[in-house]
């Protein structure tokens, strides 16, 4: 299997970084059996709670206000960690954060260090980093071992491993742990994790988590998990640092109420998850003495400036959008070639980078509209999508280098024709005589040579008739008199 | 700090640059009108004391829970079996579990800031609860002194946790409404330690205790008969 890359400034563009999934029956076997799974769940525990579009309005309304007034929430948290006792750094963008965080390590002495699955360290590539700079880092969260220890990368946000099945996990183990008779049963695969963690989280006295929630009312910090991971690294430690976005702040502790039932029955299709933890800075004599918070700007105040993609910020990574998108489907995350895949990843991707990095995101879409159907927090994918193609549009009429791409040169013939009618009929004459060449017999074009031939290698093209509409309507009157 | 404190800056300007309505002068930022937020989704439940319990009970088994229930007089025997039952004999204690509950016959060692590597030993543990939530089977503690440190909870494979008919709410709000205080720390169990990582089978105990026992103690009957309360 070739190595997905998951930095938008290197990857391939969409189309392309699709082909190994498309190629791979096996791989797309893993990943249309994870999303048959988890939205057959999905959909079972949403039409149960009869409240769904209120508590969905109440989510979306809580993430839009917040978002509108988040120097206020921010600074209220800020504030309020740090009276609990924890400290607050604030990081512009993926360098400084993992400056920082590099920072707090040292001065912990650290060597080692444990995680919670966190999408925003992948997003910071915090990993690699740490490593070069000499610290051990262990992953915790099951599938992100099996992604270290396989030397893969995420392709969900919230089954990052899906598209490995478990004879690939058993192998993966198997080699790694030095396990030559572990079987492939799950619980065998889950047991041999279980027991490979066990002593990294009783020793290991520091930790990384992500954050699900910021408190702004009180400072504290929520993580949504299954496993117990998390709460092993929230608890044991004697230092933890939290890295969050800054749009992950939440007025009170009560909008838990609505936060919490929405984003487990969209993430994994339960009516809750096993674990939620929360904390406020530090309490004595329970976790670790030591609290740390990295605020993560990295292109998200930018996000904020107008309406249509502010929403993008509202989203609580649930996922649901990817699970329920026809084009995640089949090309599975790697496609998209960023820690964030799916139709969430498509609008994030671009707008947290610099367009130029994933303009072929946007288009990898039929805008269908599944996602905004299934999002918990009413985020309007599709529109999101269209802006961002309008911007690309923009972008790319603006260069000179493409006043002969054929895309461009073919809209400006296009644009000429259409506006003149006699040009028009014209071309409709020239068209009919030159496509007759290659009709079949049963009125269809298999065939195009050149630049027509991008359109059949997939498709058939109905030939011309051989009287257009105008013509037929001209003779119908001629006979008429 | 000094680049944090730059940044820090820089990242509050650009967000109210952002955000800051056209007409606002800039400073005069008040704190957030949340009375606007629609909250007209489900609040209060509609069932009786009884059947939400009922309730709480056929959740806590979906997840594979161990459920018994009892009175209020029988809870120490009531544990005395249930920690019989699982043929295990070290079992954690926090400091302010009433000394009734630890059961003779049994290894008790209580929590006064033990090391993690002696919660480790035990095989279980023994706690109360702040509340559960019947609509989804949620048991939720606050740590204090009858719930235990975190670490409690976590570290031995099993735990046993003696949960109120009182303590029992319908709806996830109504646990909110609970709160009369914001609580510093405070943990959500749904069910025990599970994983779908792989091929999306769920499978029980990754790292938490991979067995939860609930007892239900019948302390409120009067109540029960009187039917579900107004809102």
């Amino acid at each position: 299997m070739t190595h997905a890359v998951l930095d938008p400034t290197l990857a391939p563009p969409f189309p392309e970084g699709a082909l190994p999934v498309l190629r791979n029956p096996q791989l797309r076997k893993n990943v249309a059996h994870a999303m048959d799974v988890i939205q057959a769940k999905r959909a079972k525990l949403v039409a149960e709670k009869t409240d769904w579009p209120e508590l969905r309005s109440a989510a979306s309304a809580i993430r839009a206000h917040a978002l509108e007034n988040l120097g206020y929430y921010l600074e209220q948290f800020e504030a309020r960690c740090t009276a609990a006792g924890g400290q607050v750094h604030w990081a512009a963008d993926a360098t400084e954060a993992r400056e920082i965080i590099l920072g707090l390590l040292r001065q912990e002495n650290a060597t080692e260090v444990i995680k919670i699955k966190t999408m925003t360290s992948a997003e910071i590539q915090l990993n690699p980093f740490l490593q070069a700079a000499g610290v051990g880092v262990f992953e915790t969260d099951l599938a992100e071992i099996i992604l270290q220890l396989g030397d893969e990368e995420p392709s969900h946000i919230v089954v990052p491993a899906l598209h490995i099945n478990r004879g690939q996990v058993r192998e993966i183990f198997a080699r790694q742990m030095g396990l030559k008779d572990l079987s492939d049963a799950p619980h065998a695969l889950t047991d041999a994790a279980r027991t490979y963690l066990r002593q990294k989280f009783l020793t290991v006295p520091t930790a990384i988590s992500g954050a699900n929630f910021l408190i702004a009312e009180t400072g504290g910090v929520a993580v949504v998990e299954s496993e117990g991971n998390g709460r092993m690294c929230l608890t044991l430690p004697r230092t933890m640092i939290t890295v969050a976005g800054i749009e992950k702040v939440l007025p009170r502790y009560e909008d838990l109420e609505v936060m919490l039932q929405v984003l487990a029955r969209s993430a994994t299709g339960e009516r809750m998850n096993p674990y939620t933890s929360l904390w406020t800075g530090v309490t004595p004599g329970d976790g670790p003495q030591r609290f740390h918070v990295v605020l993560l700007d990295n292109g998200r105040s930018r996000m904020l400036k107008r309406p249509v993609e502010r929403q993008t910020l509202k989203c609580i990574r649930c996922a649901a959008c990817m699970n329920s998108c026809p084009v995640y489907r089949q090309t599975g995350g790697h496609a998209y070639g960023s820690v964030y895949p799916g139709p969430i990843g498509a609008i994030l991707t671009p707008q947290l980078m610099q367009l130029q990095h994933a303009k072929s995101l946007p288009y990898a879409s039929s805008l269908c509209g599944a996602c905004y159907e299934v999002c918990p927090v009413k985020i309007n994918i599709p529109e999101v999508l269209l802006e961002l193609r309008a911007q690309v549009t923009d972008n790319e009429r603006r260069q000179t280098v493409r006043f002969l791409d054929p895309l461009y040169l073919g809209l400006r013939v296009a644009n000429l024709v259409f506006s003149r009618a006699w040009l028009f009929h014209l071309a409709q004459r020239v068209a009919r005589i030159g496509l007759r060449l290659f009709t079949q017999k049963d009125g269809w074009i298999h065939s195009l040579p050149f630049i027509g031939a991008k359109w059949t290698q997939t498709r058939d093209l109905r030939g011309l008739p051989r009287q257009t509409f105008r013509e037929w309507w001209t003779a119908r009157a001629k006979e008429a008199k | 700090m000094n680049d944090s404190a730059s940044s820090r800056q820089r990242i509050l300007e650009s967000i109210r640059s952002a955000t800051a309505p056209v007409s606002s002068e800039p400073g005069s930022e008040n704190a957030p009108d949340r009375r606007v937020l629609p909250r007209t989704y489900i609040r209060r439940g509609t069932m009786n004391r009884n059947a939400c319990v009922e309730r709480m009970i056929d959740r806590l088994r979906e997840y594979e829970a161990e459920v018994a229930e009892c009175t209020a007089e029988e809870l120490p025997a009531t544990i005395a079996a249930q920690l019989a039952s699982s043929g295990k004999h070290i079992f954690v204690a926090p400091e302010g579990l009433p000394a009734a509950w630890l059961a003779p016959g049994f290894e008790w060692k209580v929590d006064r800031g033990m090391a993690s590597e002696e919660i480790e030993q035990a095989e279980g543990a023994i706690t109360a609860a702040f509340c559960g939530v019947a609509d989804s089977g949620t048991i939720v503690l606050h740590h204090s002194p009858t719930e235990g440190r975190r670490a409690l909870t976590l570290l031995p494979d099993r735990h046993l946790c003696i949960l109120r008919a009182s303590q029992v709410v319908e709806t996830l709000p109504e646990y909110f409404d609970r709160c009369q205080q914001t609580p510093m720390l405070a943990t959500f169990i749904s069910g025990p330690s599970a994983t779908a990582d792989i091929e999306m089978t769920r499978i029980k105990g990754v790292h938490g205790p991979r067995f939860l026992a609930v007892i239900l103690v019948q302390d409120e009957i009067e109540e029960a008969q009187s039917g579900a309360k107004a809102s």
